[in-house]
């Protein structure tokens, strides 16, 4: 495994893959740096597979309070179009040895982003043994910075969340569940959308017992029509999310990485926004300089919530594995961490989409 | 190009499986062998600057032990009906070869190491593994050996730099990253999906590499292999995973 400088302080590591061959170009071109040039995009594709996981970079993160916290940006350089079901013993290969590299560089706290959460989540047992470092899939200020943007994105247009009917997809996912605990109390009905029947019939049944409406279904086409708002969690392997007919007014959350809705999802009318990001008040910086190119955000030091989540308890000094396994995600867990990040300055980001900035505040400054 | 006659059933059937692609084979053939040269021809230059009697022996035996390997590439070229060609002068094996003699000159014990062991048979033990897994019958066994037995060597090199980069790691990876400005450059050039530069003067005939889809191989899967090798190995000594990534990254493709 490649990993990074012994002796260097290695407080948290983020272990993520790029979504899509054009941000895997960008990498690559940075690496190369100017003299070399970027890539043809053919030779991109024939090289990045065979590249084994290690470290691309040194992080580091500062608190509004002053702490910093140093660590490695560990790449599993899972191809982009190996995301699918029929790669995952390799992908989980490269997560593996992704954590391997976390292990030995001696980094405390682990944070999965993307895919690698996804796979790891109800296989920790897969991940390699490491005394003195935890792992923690950071899914739980995922599930705090899509409840929080969903919050904001009804307020600023005025919607009442009581009076809406909420669609999760992916709802029995641990981003989903999560989600779908937060929310039900503040809405007038749940539909929960996924493959599995008996993982939605329970969710339903939890939810249910703490006094919600809740509807289930496998086929999103009977749902969507229904829908004042949607937060798409799907596991998907590209965007490729058709929401079919949505309500000309809904609100739609998409919280995927890679994002779940495609390019070619008409909804016309619908508000569509980017979930599950945080941003960093006191700094963010990357050696050699990734800036822009491993957070692809329009704004500055906005970084995926599950990734933010291993800095946040790396800044508290509180290296614990705060998020693991599946549908363990509770509104309690998500206020803790949430108030943790937030202590250190880590907050919802503006929100955003593909034609911009939504949030009212970004777009006037 | 001609069957070789086999005395029994099995042989034969194994020519005729490889004879449509004989050509193909003989220029694979042709680069593994003049790379076995190569390295034989280094190895009995590093015994040239060894003190030790003990280095002496094993770096002959070594040597000893590629000229084989040249020897039973040789002999599965014959095997399928085919002459095997080397060119130790061909351009880019010429210039690997003054690579290496670059650290004789400089009586660079570690230097050597550091360009056969860590580079070049990273390059062998990936290809032969890649070429050994299609290539049917004895010439397919005869990759995959040949590409375990230089492994062993890899392993037995690996400990004495491991100790020398223990010492000084700045010191070990600035040159680990001079020679392989050099020599890794060289072989990038080589590995790259066409022959920019014109032909290697190995292939007997045009550039084999648009062919080696017929032999289920590709230039671009022979490049990448070995070059993830390369990284393994790297990584296997200590170095900074972030710091070779940028290494292979910024070589020509």
């Amino acid at each position: 495994m490649g990993c990074s400088v012994a002796g260097v302080t290695v407080d948290f590591a983020l272990i993520g893959h790029q979504e899509s061959w054009r941000a895997a170009a960008d990498v690559l071109a940075v690496l190369r740096g100017p003299p070399h040039g970027p890539l043809p995009d053919d030779e991109i594709k024939d090289i990045l597979p065979w590249i084994p996981p290690r470290a691309v970079c040194h992080v580091e993160v500062e608190s509004t309070g002053g702490a910093k916290a140093r660590g490695l940006y560990i790449d599993s350089f899972i191809p982009p179009d190996r995301l699918e079901a029929a790669h995952t013993h390799d992908n989980m290969a490269r997560v593996r040895g992704a954590a391997a590299c976390a292990i030995k560089a001696g980094a405390k706290i682990v944070s999965l982003g993307g895919f690698s959460s996804i796979l790891i989540e109800g296989n920790f047992n897969q991940l390699p043994p490491g005394q003195d470092t935890v792992f923690t899939t950071g899914n739980t200020l995922t599930v705090g910075y899509i409840v929080q943007g969903v919050h904001k994105m009804c307020e600023q247009e005025g919607r009442k969340l009581r009076r809406s009917t909420l669609l999760i997809v992916g709802a029995t996912g641990d981003v989903g569940s999560g989600c779908a605990r937060c929310l039900a109390p503040d809405v007038k009905r749940v539909l929960l959308c996924a493959r599995n029947v008996d993982r939605l019939r329970r969710l339903a049944r939890e939810l249910e017992a703490d006094g919600a409406l809740v509807e289930i279904a496998t086929d999103l086409e009977q749902f969507s029509a229904r829908a004042d708002i949607a937060i798409c969690a799907a596991s998907l392997a590209s965007p490729s999310l058709l929401l079919g007919r949505i309500a000309p007014d809904a609100l739609v959350c998409d919280a995927g990485y890679p994002k779940n809705l495609s390019p070619c999802a008409e909804m016309p009318g619908a508000t569509i926004f980017f979930g599950g990001l945080g941003q960093i008040a006191g700094g963010l910086s990357f050696t050699p300089n990734f800036q822009g190119i491993l957070n692809r955000h329009p704004f500055p030091d906005v970084v995926h919530g599950c990734l933010l989540e291993g800095m946040a308890l790396a800044l508290e000094g509180r290296f614990e594995a705060f998020s693991q396994g599946r549908g363990l995600i509770t509104p309690e867990r998500v206020d803790e961490m949430e108030s943790i990040a937030a202590r250190h300055g880590i907050c919802l980001a503006p929100l955003y989409n593909a034609a911009g900035p939504l949030d009212l505040a970004a777009i006037t400054s | 190009m001609g069957l070789a006659i086999g005395l029994n059933r099995s042989a034969t059937m194994e020519c005729i499986s490889l004879s449509e692609s004989a050509p193909i084979w003989q220029d694979i053939l042709a680069q593994a062998m003049t790379g076995e040269l190569i390295a034989a021809m280094n190895y009995t230059s590093l015994s040239e600057i060894c003190d030790d009697p003990e280095e002496v022996a094993d770096a002959l035996e070594h040597a000893r032990g590629e000229r084989g390997h040249a020897a039973r590439f040789a002999a599965e070229g014959r095997g399928i009906g085919v002459d095997v060609p080397d060119n130790v002068d061909a351009k880019h094996w010429k210039r690997l070869r003054e690579a290496f003699l670059g650290c004789i000159a400089d009586r660079d014990f570690i230097g050597c190491l550091i360009v056969q062991e860590i580079m070049l048979e990273s390059f062998a033990v990936a290809s032969y593994t890649r070429v050994g897994r299609v290539a049917a019958g004895s010439l397919g066994k005869t990759f995959a050996s040949i590409a375990a037995e230089e492994e062993e060597h890899i392993g037995h090199a690996m400990a004495i730099l491991q100790a020398e980069r223990a010492l000084d790691p700045q010191r070990f990876d600035d040159k680990l990253h001079r020679l392989h400005l050099d020599v890794m450059t060289t072989l990038a050039r080589m590995l790259a999906k066409e022959c920019k530069d014109g032909h290697c003067e190995v292939c007997h005939a045009s550039c084999v590499k648009p062919s080696l889809f017929e032999v289920s191989l590709s230039a671009a899967e022979l490049r990448g292999a070995s070059q993830q090798q390369y990284l393994k190995t790297l990584d296997a000594l200590g170095l900074p995973g972030e710091v070779t990534l940028a290494w292979v990254a910024q070589l020509p493709v």
